[in-house]
C-alpha cells in the first residue's frame, strides 16, 4: 500500500496494480496524479518483483474523465507550459515501461482518461464504459499523446471520427474499432484483469519483455531494419549466455 | 460557384463539393481535376468554411476516369503519361485540404473513384455500394494515392487483399474492414454527412485543422516525434481565444461559441 494522494499502489505478489484514486470527481486527472502516476510507474519500472501491470479507477463511475480543467491555464507562460511538459515526461515514462500494462476499464473513459489506456498495451472493458475524445470542442488536442496513439491503434479514417466529431462511443462500438480487446461484465472487471496480469506474469520475464519491445521499436521502423532489430532481441532474450 | 464538372456551394461553415457527370457515371477527366483544384484553392483561402463534404449526383459516386488506362498505356512517353496523370489527379487536391473532410458515398467508388474518397477523412456509404481496384486484371495500377493511402487505412492484410486480387466488396464488408465508417439506404447519406460534418463545425476550427495535421503528419513520425508534434501544436493553441472559450464554456456549464480565433 502507499501514501499517495490521488493513486492507490497495490503489490499482489508479481501483479502491480495502479488505481487512479480520486473517486469524487470521477478520477480526473490533475497535475498532483501526474506527479504520482509518475513516481509510482518510475518504482515499477525498478521493482524486480514486478512483472505485470494492472491500471484502473476507483469508484463505480469512471475510469477517469479526463483531465481537471480548473487547472487549466494556470502556466504563467506557453515557454514554461512548453518547458513543463517535458520536464516530467509521465506519458514518455508510461511508454518506456518495459513490463506489460492492462487497462481495467469502466464506466467514463474520456480524455486523458483514454489517451492513458492507449498507453497500455491492453484494454480490458466492462460493459458500461463509455469512451469519448471531447478536446476539438474544447479548442484543443489531445495532450498525452491520443491524437498519435489513437490512429496507430484503430487506423487512421476511426481516429478521425473520434477525434475531429468527438462522438461518443459505447463498448461495443470500442471493441469494433479494436480500441478495447475484450469486453466483460462491471462487476467482474478487476477480477478478469488481475487474472490475466497473473497469467502473464507467469511467462518467462525475458521474452514477455523482448516481445514488448519488439513490436513497439519495430512498427516505427522500415521493415528490413525491423527484422534485423526482431532477431538481435530474439538472440538477446533466449541465447545461454543472455 | 458552378464549376462545369462540379456544383459548389456552402451552408453554415460547411462547404459542398458534388460531382456532377451523371451521364458519365461520374468519371474522372483533365476538366473535372482542374476544377476540383480551383474549388479546393477557394475553400482553403475561405475562413467561413471549416468542413468539407465531397459527394456525387445520382446514384454513382465514380466508376473511375473518363478514358481509362487501358486505352492509354503503353502509348504515351514517359513525360508524356506522367503529365497526363498529373493533369487528371484529384485525390492529391483534396488531401491538400487542411480541413476535415467527409465522403458521402452516394454509391459505388471504383479504381481512380475509389482513390479519391480514400483521399477524405471520413466516409459514409450508402448500403448499395461497391468498392474496389479491378484495373489489375487488365495491368494497370492505382496513381493517385491507391496503393499507399490504402494499406493505411484499412490495414496491409486487407489492402494487399484489394490491391491484388482486384475483387469488390460491398458496403457491408467496406464496413467491417473499415474502409467506411457507416452504412445507411442511399437516401440518408448526404443528410447523414451534413450532420456530422455540422458537428464538426460546431469545434474549435483552429483545433479541427491542428488534429487533422496531427493525425496526418503524425503517422509518418516515430511516435516520440508525434507526441512532439502533438505538444507544440496544443502550445500554439493555447494562445487562441477559442481555447479559453472551450474552457470557460465547460466550467460554466453551457455551449462554447468559437470564432476561428
Amino acid at each position: 500500500m502507499s501514501d499517495f494522494e490521488t493513486v492507490k499502489y497495490i503489490k499482489n505478489d508479481d501483479v502491480a496494480e495502479v488505481v487512479l484514486n480520486r473517486p469524487k470527481v470521477l478520477n480526473a486527472y490533475n497535475i498532483k496524479m501526474r506527479d504520482e502516476i509518475y513516481q509510482v510507474f518510475s518504482a515499477v519500472q525498478e521493482d524486480p518483483d514486478v512483472a505485470c501491470i494492472v491500471l484502473r479507477g476507483e469508484g463505480d463511475r469512471a475510469f477517469c474523465s479526463g483531465a481537471d480543467l480548473t487547472e487549466f491555464g494556470s502556466s504563467p507562460s506557453r515557454v514554461i507550459a512548453r518547458d513543463v511538459r517535458w520536464e516530467r515526461d509521465v506519458w514518455g515514462l508510461l511508454l518506456s515501461i518495459e513490463k506489460p500494462i492492462i487497462a481495467a476499464l469502466h464506466g467514463y473513459v474520456i480524455g486523458s482518461g483514454l489517451e492513458m489506456a492507449l498507453l497500455c498495451d491492453l484494454r480490458l472493458a466492462a460493459q458500461d464504459s463509455i469512451f469519448i475524445l471531447p478536446e476539438a470542442g474544447l479548442g484543443m488536442l489531445p495532450a498525452a499523446g491520443g491524437s498519435q496513439t489513437l490512429p496507430r491503434t484503430i487506423g487512421i479514417p476511426r481516429a478521425n471520427e473520434m477525434l475531429l466529431s468527438g462522438n461518443q462511443f459505447d463498448v461495443y462500438g470500442a471493441l469494433d474499432f479494436g480500441l478495447v480487446h475484450k469486453v466483460v461484465s462491471g462487476d467482474t472487471i478487476v477480477d478478469v484483469a488481475m487474472t490475466l496480469a497473473s497469467e502473464l506474469a507467469r511467462y518467462p520475464r525475458g521474452p514477455m519483455v523482448a516481445i514488448k519491445k519488439a513490436i513497439r521499436r519495430g512498427i516505427e521502423l522500415p521493415l528490413e531494419p525491423a527484422l534485423n532489430m526482431e532477431l538481435r532481441i530474439a538472440v538477446g532474450s533466449m541465447a545461454i549466455d543472455s | 460557384m458552378r464549376q462545369e464538372n462540379l456544383i459548389y456551394n456552402k451552408q453554415s461553415g460547411v462547404a459542398f463539393i458534388t460531382i456532377n457527370r451523371p451521364d458519365s457515371e461520374n468519371r474522372i477527366n483533365e476538366a473535372l481535376s482542374q476544377d476540383m483544384r480551383e474549388v479546393v484553392s477557394d475553400i482553403s483561402k475561405d475562413e467561413d468554411i471549416s468542413v468539407v463534404v465531397l459527394t456525387s449526383v445520382g446514384d454513382i459516386f465514380c466508376m473511375g476516369d473518363d478514358e481509362p488506362l487501358r486505352d492509354i498505356q503503353g502509348k504515351l512517353s514517359s513525360n508524356d503519361l506522367e503529365t497526363y496523370l498529373k493533369n487528371n489527379m484529384v485525390a492529391s487536391a483534396i488531401s491538400s485540404l487542411e480541413k476535415p473532410v467527409i465522403c458521402a458515398l452516394n454509391g459505388h467508388a471504383i479504381s481512380h473513384g475509389l482513390e479519391l474518397a480514400l483521399a477524405c477523412d471520413i466516409r459514409i456509404s450508402s448500403n448499395r455500394s461497391f468498392f474496389g481496384f479491378p484495373g489489375i486484371s487488365e495491368g494497370s495500377m492505382p496513381w493517385d494515392g491507391g496503393t499507399q493511402r490504402l494499406p493505411r487505412s484499412i490495414g496491409l492484410a486487407w489492402g494487399m487483399d484489394l490491391l491484388l486480387t482486384g475483387r469488390l466488396v460491398n458496403a457491408k464488408e467496406a464496413l467491417k474492414i473499415g474502409l467506411v465508417h457507416k452504412v445507411i439506404p442511399k437516401t440518408k447519406v448526404l443528410g447523414e454527412a451534413f450532420s456530422l460534418a455540422n458537428k464538426i463545425a460546431l469545434m474549435a476550427p483552429i483545433a479541427t485543422r491542428y488534429m487533422k495535421e496531427a493525425i496526418n503528419k503524425g503517422m509518418d513520425l516515430t511516435l516520440e516525434q508525434g507526441m512532439r508534434l502533438e505538444a507544440d501544436l496544443n502550445i500554439i493553441l493555447q494562445t487562441t481565444i477559442d481555447r479559453a472559450e472551450g474552457i470557460n464554456s465547460f466550467l460554466e456549464r453551457r455551449a462554447p461559441l468559437f470564432k476561428g480565433e
